[in-house]
């Protein structure tokens, strides 16, 4: 237990620590912000530059702009009406209302606090379950294993897409990709149609840096000169007796948001959607009618989106499955460090955990100072024109890229990704799953090659065991669902009531 | 699901050009290790492969189904300009082509430099002072930054880089 205390102070006493988390706090509410940059973006190319570093100041970095962008994102939706994040949809909805009618600098400031709020108990949570979590996990084969990956890339597939079939075939794309090189069990050649520079396999920072950058920068010549209104903002820090009286509200989408962040998948944008979704339907007397203005409909979205952080690094840290895109791509930069995510994770490094959870109370207190000050510059960096930042971002991820192994191949790769993601993008793909299969696939590969060995490579017993083991049995359960309620019949059934996907704008 | 969504030009196409690319992508994962055993190292390339061709082709044939519509007196290809790839956008690509080409000649300083110049301008910001100095001050900025904070040697170039002075390699 002490023990466990002075790991989780130990970015708060390192002069260094702190700064690198503040800054990257700081940073994560300016990338959330700016349409245009999100987090999984700086993420990403922040990746390939911090691994020479020590693995603690590369994670208090990356859990400063994680907490820093789910929050930002709020900023724009309410000043401009456009939400600098997938997360902050809903904050817009009622949000833009009260900036109009000349409370910008109170919904601001209520959003901060509240999302500070949830993001402590996202933390608490994360504190409280992941152990439990990661014993449970110890008791995971390699049929266990194979069926969360399976359900976490649908659920990203289906949640956040326009259609099942097509997160399917993103998420298969991605893990037949990550089957390119050789075969880390046999050495053979698998898909490299002959050529060396194949058979070393395809680098997934590369792919992500053009899935989430260069694609998304393309993508965003379609909306380069959408106009943004201006608001005044004077008065931030929020009276006492408001907080207050959400509370009761934030606690409970609190609780969605860690849920939801929890399950593979599902990240701070579904989150906000549902806790928003929950607010409009238990609400009976709110400020004001939702959609107008309302106080409660930015206090649910922002308390559960960054809820859903702390719940997204559980499934992390005890499975090494991501619970969203951010967490696919903070995975990747565990295996650069020589970590393994999964349940020996806490028994080998319980440092690394314990650390995690402070460095992210320490995010989280800055969120609140930085929060609650600088509006005024902010107002006027987040008003930097497309055309300047887009050919920017390309620079830093080509940097990016480069940066990866210090070789140019590595930059067409990224092109090449991010001209596909385009594409994808374009004709109704999700990239997340793509991501999400690349970095599953090689776990998926040996999970099922070791159930299938474990079978005696007998196709009627390996099946067999899916159903008999009881562990097995419930995830197949849960995957089953998921597919079943994509299904038109299913929504049939339910009438009216539509899944989380119907509320997206 | 959305059945009878309107579909994009160029949709069709891409659909199917993506069946054929799961189906060859089958053909080469059959090919690692053929049907030698469940747990071979072709199995699980096959696996996906064989996912992706089940449901390329029910994205190809829900695509097939749903409706081309083109704004009034348009032509396709006025449509395919307009919704999947306008002139602006074409142009933003080729330059990031050209760029990506070019950092290995000119060296990352003068390429990215020229890059975000023209860029800015193809993307419509015609205030060029502006432009100048902030692609100027954003350079040195990162250039400074990666090399001091992150340890990153950014590519000299093969033309520009032997004549560089020392602290700007």
């Amino acid at each position: 237990m002490t023990e466990a205390l002075g790991y989780f102070f130990m970015s708060w006493l390192d002069l260094k620590m702190i700064l690198l988390t503040a800054a990257g706090t700081f940073a994560g509410i300016y990338v959330g912000a700016i349409p245009g940059l999100s987090v999984t973006m700086a993420v990403s190319i922040l990746i390939s530059f911090t691994f020479k570093w020590d693995v603690n100041e590369a994670l208090a970095l990356i859990s400063g702009i994680y907490l820093g962008g789910v929050y930002g994102g709020s900023r724009s939706a309410i000043l401009l009406n456009i939400p600098g994040a997938p997360a902050a949809i809903a904050t817009g909805l009622d949000g833009y209302p009260l900036a109009k009618r000349g409370e910008a600098g109170q919904a601001i400031g209520l959003s901060t606090v509240m999302s500070v709020y949830g993001g402590f108990i996202g933390i608490i949570a994360l504190a409280l379950a992941a152990p439990a979590v990661s014993s449970l996990a110890l008791k995971f084969g390699p049929r266990e294993y194979l069926l969360l990956a399976i359900w976490g890339i649908l659920l990203v597939g289906s949640l956040s897409g326009e259609s099942l079939s097509k997160g399917i075939f993103a998420g298969a794309l991605g893990a037949l990709i990550s089957t390119v090189g050789l075969d880390p069990m046999t050495g053979e050649q698998r898909l490299t149609f002959g050529s060396l520079q194949l058979s070393a396999g395809i680098s997934y920072i590369a792919a992500m840096i053009g899935f989430f950058g260069v694609a998304e920068v393309i993508a965003q010549v379609h909306t380069l000169h959408t106009k943004a209104v201006r608001q005044d903002v004077s008065r931030i820090i929020p009276a006492w007796s408001l907080v207050r009286k959400y509370l009761g509200l934030a606690t409970r989408t609190s609780g969605i948001g860690v849920i939801v962040g929890a399950l593979p998948g599902a990240g701070g944008d579904i989150a906000a959607l549902m806790a928003y979704d929950h607010a409009k339907r238990t609400v009976k007397n709110p400020s004001r009618p939702f959609g107008d203005g309302a106080y409660e409909g930015v206090v649910a979205p922002e308390s559960a989106n960054n809820a859903a952080v702390g719940g997204a690094y559980v499934p992390m840290l005890t499975l090494g499955i991501p619970g969203d895109a951010v967490t696919a791509v903070i995975i990747g930069a565990l295996y650069i460090h020589g970590l393994k995510p999964g349940p020996m994770l806490m028994i080998e490094t319980p440092h690394l955990f314990w650390f995690v959870v402070g460095s992210l109370v320490l995010a989280n207190i800055f969120l609140l100072i930085f929060g609650l000050t600088g509006i005024k510059i902010f107002a006027k960096v987040v008003e930097t024109p497309k055309p300047i930042l887009l050919p920017l971002i390309i620079v830093l991820s080509a940097v990016g890229a480069y940066a990866i192994n210090n070789n140019p191949v590595d930059i067409y790769w990224m092109l090449g990704f991010g001209v596909l993601g385009y594409i994808l993008k374009t004709y109704g793909f999700q990239v997340g799953p793509v991501i999400l299969g690349m970095i599953l696939g090689p776990l998926m590969d040996r999970s099922y090659r070791q159930a299938m060995v474990g079978s005696g490579d007998d196709v009627g017993l390996f099946l067999t065991e899916f159903v008999t083991t009881p562990l097995s049995a419930i995830i197949l359960a849960l995957l089953i669902f998921t597919i079943v309620s994509q299904t038109r019949w299913w929504q049939r059934l339910r009438g009216h009531d539509l899944p989380p996907t119907a509320l997206k704008p | 699901m959305h059945t009878h969504r309107d579909r994009l030009p160029g949709e069709l196409g891409f659909m199917l050009l993506a069946l054929l690319f799961s189906l060859i992508m089958l053909w080469a994962a059959y090919g690692i290790s053929r049907f030698e055993s469940l747990s071979s190292a072709g199995a699980f390339p096959m696996a996906c492969a064989a996912a992706m061709v089940i449901s390329g082709a029910v994205n190809l044939l829900g695509s097939a189904r749903s409706r081309l519509k083109l704004s009034e007196g348009r032509s396709w290809l006025q449509e395919w300009l307009v919704q999947v790839a306008p002139a602006t956008l074409l142009m933003f690509t080729g330059l990031i082509v050209a760029y990506m080409l070019l950092l290995e000649v000119l060296g990352f300083l003068v390429s990215s430099y020229l890059f975000l110049l023209v860029s800015m301008f193809v993307l419509g910001s015609r205030r060029f002072v502006l432009n100048c100095v902030v692609s100027a001050l954003v350079l040195a900025a990162i250039f400074v930054i990666f090399r001091e904070a992150f340890s990153v040697l950014l590519p000299g170039g093969s033309l520009v880089g032997p004549y560089l002075p020392g602290f700007l390699k």
